[in-house]
């Protein structure tokens, strides 16, 4: 029980297997063997989640906090987003949300927050069973949201909450900045160790951020091949493959298992294997995903020739990790996630963006706008016209939502796609 | 006189205007520093522009301020502040730093979130000095007496406003609910050696019998659609207090003893009643609506909720819950602001108010 990752990543393996068409659709190439190796964690892991409860102390922790912090604890971790994303991918986040609409939570809320809600009011999930949660540890370094969702948590479930609050880089990260989040690390522990019942061990803790760091790095390196012509992988594999990154983080599992991801895609690059068989346009995605559309928008991309090989949001797991310092690892890991996408000024995602279409070589870009996400959103559309005003990229906006598909139009999406793709072959 | 011919004035007695977005921040810093803050919440706009810029799931108060730069409104200002109040608030301070091109100075303001612990304290007084010494750059040296004296004043606008409050939770006020807000939130853009005296004539001209109708109390961001103060007006209801976050949640705050003015400033913030934005939890919250209730002999509260306002709507269930398990009588509208209240909205009003009559 050593190596625990969320439990919702088994119910991702299942997914694994109905995202990819039955009949082998033409316009892949061949798939990854690295797949079953994830299905395999995966498995193993929920396995390991049943037993969880009781038995070990267990957090529900935001994809974005500081999770190196818990595991010399010994904390089991869950990811309400990973499991929000899951029930998305399954089709189930509508039935999830109306439960939480029902409960009083309005309709415009954030739909991982809801499935996450519903999933608390009715008990249902596509992963078997969530354990519950002894603590909820938050960062509202991607949102203010959490913060508001694990407050109602932690007052349903009579539980702590412990809020790693990071100061949004409206300019430069300062001083008074990292200084207040290293308190921060340090007023937690006592907190920690009384949840946990063990003593804090620092050189523990250096050894998991050793290793965060590692497999952050090695998640950056998995994503950087797809900057070879044709690109190893699509941003809808790499969708898929981040779950360790999210849900493992500082655990020699994520990194071991990067690390053969990472070598099977230098040998597709150096035997010139695509992603896709005829790799024309290489696109760059936008926000997170729309669960319950990949199959569809893979398809439908590939089938044009159009490759995603890069994202925001797939990066938002290796951008700031060079910062991460195991001889300084409160304050390294204050920097490292507070500079992250989400907590940072829009004139920074601009510049990101406009590396990594050039690094990545990107014809055209495709914004999701989720009706979810605020702190993901708001600014899209001037990031689109920048965009198209600097590198002249064709770029699109579809109108969505990550995992409530009430809120997709799929004739409004088409329209919107092909004027698209006209414009890429202009 | 209106809120432009006030700025005029201003500007002509030499001070600098401000433009100053949703919600707390230090407001006396700004004072000592010969600014005027005029802060923007509800400008009462046709949105047009916005729209090219936010999604049509953004709240219509960041949607009216970026409407009010975008019509060349906030051209004679010299300066906007962003307090960080929300997801929506932050991204809309950046979009009009970065991408709009603008001239104007801009500046931020990060308020620790709650549950407050030394780190907090320190890292507040910290961001106070940090903003002075910011502003410094545009508008000269921040004198420590002066700041000393706004801080003063600002105790008695507090002061003034808490005497308001508790004669009408008590039923002494005459002023229709109407007219309180319109006298609250002239302070939203008076300086307070003109907000004083105003509030000192309202208190003396306005002490009376309130209307003998039930009383409510009002829970959300700001008293908009103003239509719902006259609605409530016409149908004898006396709202007795509030819990909005551009009154009550950051006016009546405590006094602090504390002689350094920062240190002040400080305290008050930490001690401010409970509030969505700063992450108050749900038992704060509702030990705040409880004690005004029974500190008002209100029988329910009504939630006026701005649409697409994710800090106030994800705590609404719970409060509503709580409060309908003790007996009290609820209803949560949401609505754009400057909408107007619809015919149903209208109907759903009225049936609340027999229910409590
Ligand atoms: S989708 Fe956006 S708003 Fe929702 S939890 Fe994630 S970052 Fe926060
Ligand atoms: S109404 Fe709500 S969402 Fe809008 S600016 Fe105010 S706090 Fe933020």
């Amino acid at each position: 029980m050593k190596d625990l990752g969320a439990p919702a990543l088994m119910g991702i393996s299942k997914v694994g297997k109905k995202s990819r068409p039955i009949k082998p659709d033409p316009h892949f190439g061949p798939p990854l063997k690295c797949t079953k190796r994830l299905k395999e964690i995966m498995t193993r892991h929920y396995m390991l989640s049943r037993y969880a409860e009781g038995a070990k102390p267990v957090a529900w922790v935001t994809s974005g906090a500081p999770v190196e912090v818990l595991r010399p604890f010994g904390i089991y971790t869950v990811y309400p987003e990973n499991h929000g994303a899951l029930c998305g991918a399954k089709k189930m986040g509508p039935e999830l949300c109306a439960v939480a609409e029902e409960h009083g939570y309005h309709q415009d809320l954030c739909s991982y927050a809801r499935i996450d809600l519903g999933h608390y009011f009715s008990g249902k999930t596509p992963a078997g069973k969530l354990p519950k949660p002894d603590l909820l540890f938050a960062s509202n370094n991607i949102c203010q949201t959490v913060a508001y969702w694990y407050k109602a948590l932690s007052h349903y479930l009579k539980i702590p909450l412990i809020l790693f609050d990071t100061p949004y880089n409206f300019r430069e990260i300062t001083d008074s900045d990292i200084s207040y989040m290293v308190r921060q690390f340090e007023e937690m522990i006592p907190v920690l160790e009384q949840v946990s019942g063990r003593q804090f061990n620092y050189r523990k803790l250096q050894e998991y951020v050793r290793i965060g760091k590692d497999a952050s790095l090695t998640w950056g390196e998995v994503l950087a091949t797809m900057k070879s012509r044709p690109a190893p992988m699509t941003i809808f594999d790499a969708f898929g493959h981040m779950v360790p990154i999210v849900s493992l983080r500082g655990l020699p599992l994520a990194l071991e298992y990067y690390r053969t991801l990472l070598s099977e895609l230098r040998e597709r690059v150096s035997h010139g294997v695509g992603a896709i068989k005829r790799e024309r346009k290489r696109l760059m995605w936008d926000n997170i995903a729309i669960w319950y559309k990949m199959r569809d928008h893979s398809s439908l991309f590939a089938g044009q020739g159009m490759n995603f090989v890069t994202a925001t949001y797939t990066n938002a797991w290796a951008e700031t990790t060079p910062y991460m310092d195991e001889n300084r690892p409160f304050e390294s890991m204050a920097r490292a996630y507070s500079l992250v996408i989400l907590n940072n000024n829009l004139n920074s995602r601009l510049e990101l963006m406009e590396r990594l279409i050039k690094e990545y070589q990107v014809d055209g870009l495709v914004i999701h706008s989720a009706r979810s996400c605020k702190p993901y959103s708001v600014g899209q559309y001037d990031l689109k016209r920048l965009l198209m005003e600097r590198l002249e990229v064709p770029s699109v906006i579809i109108e969505a939502d990550i995992t409530d598909s009430r809120a997709y139009s799929e004739e409004q999406t088409r329209t919107r796609l092909e004027a698209f793709f006209e414009a890429m072959e202009g | 006189m209106t809120r432009k011919e006030y700025i005029i004035k201003q500007k002509k007695m030499g001070r600098h205007i401000f433009g100053v977005f949703p919600a707390q921040y230090p407001r006396e810093i700004l004072w000592a520093m010969n600014v005027a803050p005029v802060e923007i919440w509800d400008p009462p706009l046709e949105i047009t522009g916005a729209n090219a810029h936010l999604q049509p799931y953004i709240c219509s108060v960041v949607k009216l301020g970026l409407e009010l730069i975008l019509q060349g409104k906030c051209d004679d200002l010299d300066g906007f502040l962003f307090p960080h109040t929300c997801d929506s608030i932050q991204n809309l301070a950046s979009i009009v730093n970065d991408y709009l091109g603008m001239e104007k100075p801009c500046y931020f303001f990060y308020h620790p979130k709650a549950p407050f612990r030394d780190s907090s304290r320190i890292f507040y007084m910290e961001h106070l000095k940090g903003l002075a010494a910011l502003l410094k750059q545009q508008l000269g040296p921040l004198d420590f007496s002066k700041l000393n004296q706004c801080v003063e004043q600002g105790r008695q606008v507090t002061s003034l406003l808490r005497e308001l409050y508790n004669m009408r939770a008590s039923g002494e006020i005459s002023a229709s609910n109407v007219q309180f807000y319109r006298v609250i939130r002239q302070g939203e853009f008076l300086l307070p050696d003109d907000f004083i005296p105003l509030l000192e004539e309202f208190l003396t001209a306005s002490k009376g019998r309130s209307v003998a109708g039930p009383a409510v109390i009002l829970s959300g961001v700001l008293p908009n659609p103003p239509e719902i103060l006259t609605l409530l007006d016409e149908l004898g209801v006396r709202v007795a207090d509030d819990d909005f976050l551009s009154c009550s949640r950051r006016l009546l705050v405590p006094f602090s003893q504390a002689r350094d003015p920062f240190e002040a400033m400080a305290e008050t913030y930490f001690a401010m009643p409970p509030c969505t934005t700063k992450g108050s939890s749900i038992d704060e919250r509702l030990n705040y609506l409880f004690g005004k209730i029974e500190g008002s002999g209100a029988r329910g509260v009504i939630f006026d909720m701005v649409k697409f306002c994710e800090p106030e709507l994800f705590d609404v269930p719970q409060l509503v819950k709580e409060l309908k398990e003790r007996g009290l009588a609820t209803l949560v509208i949401d609505s754009e602001l400057n909408q107007g209240l619809s015919g149903q909205l209208n109907t759903r009003v009225e049936a609340f108010v027999e229910m409590i009559s």
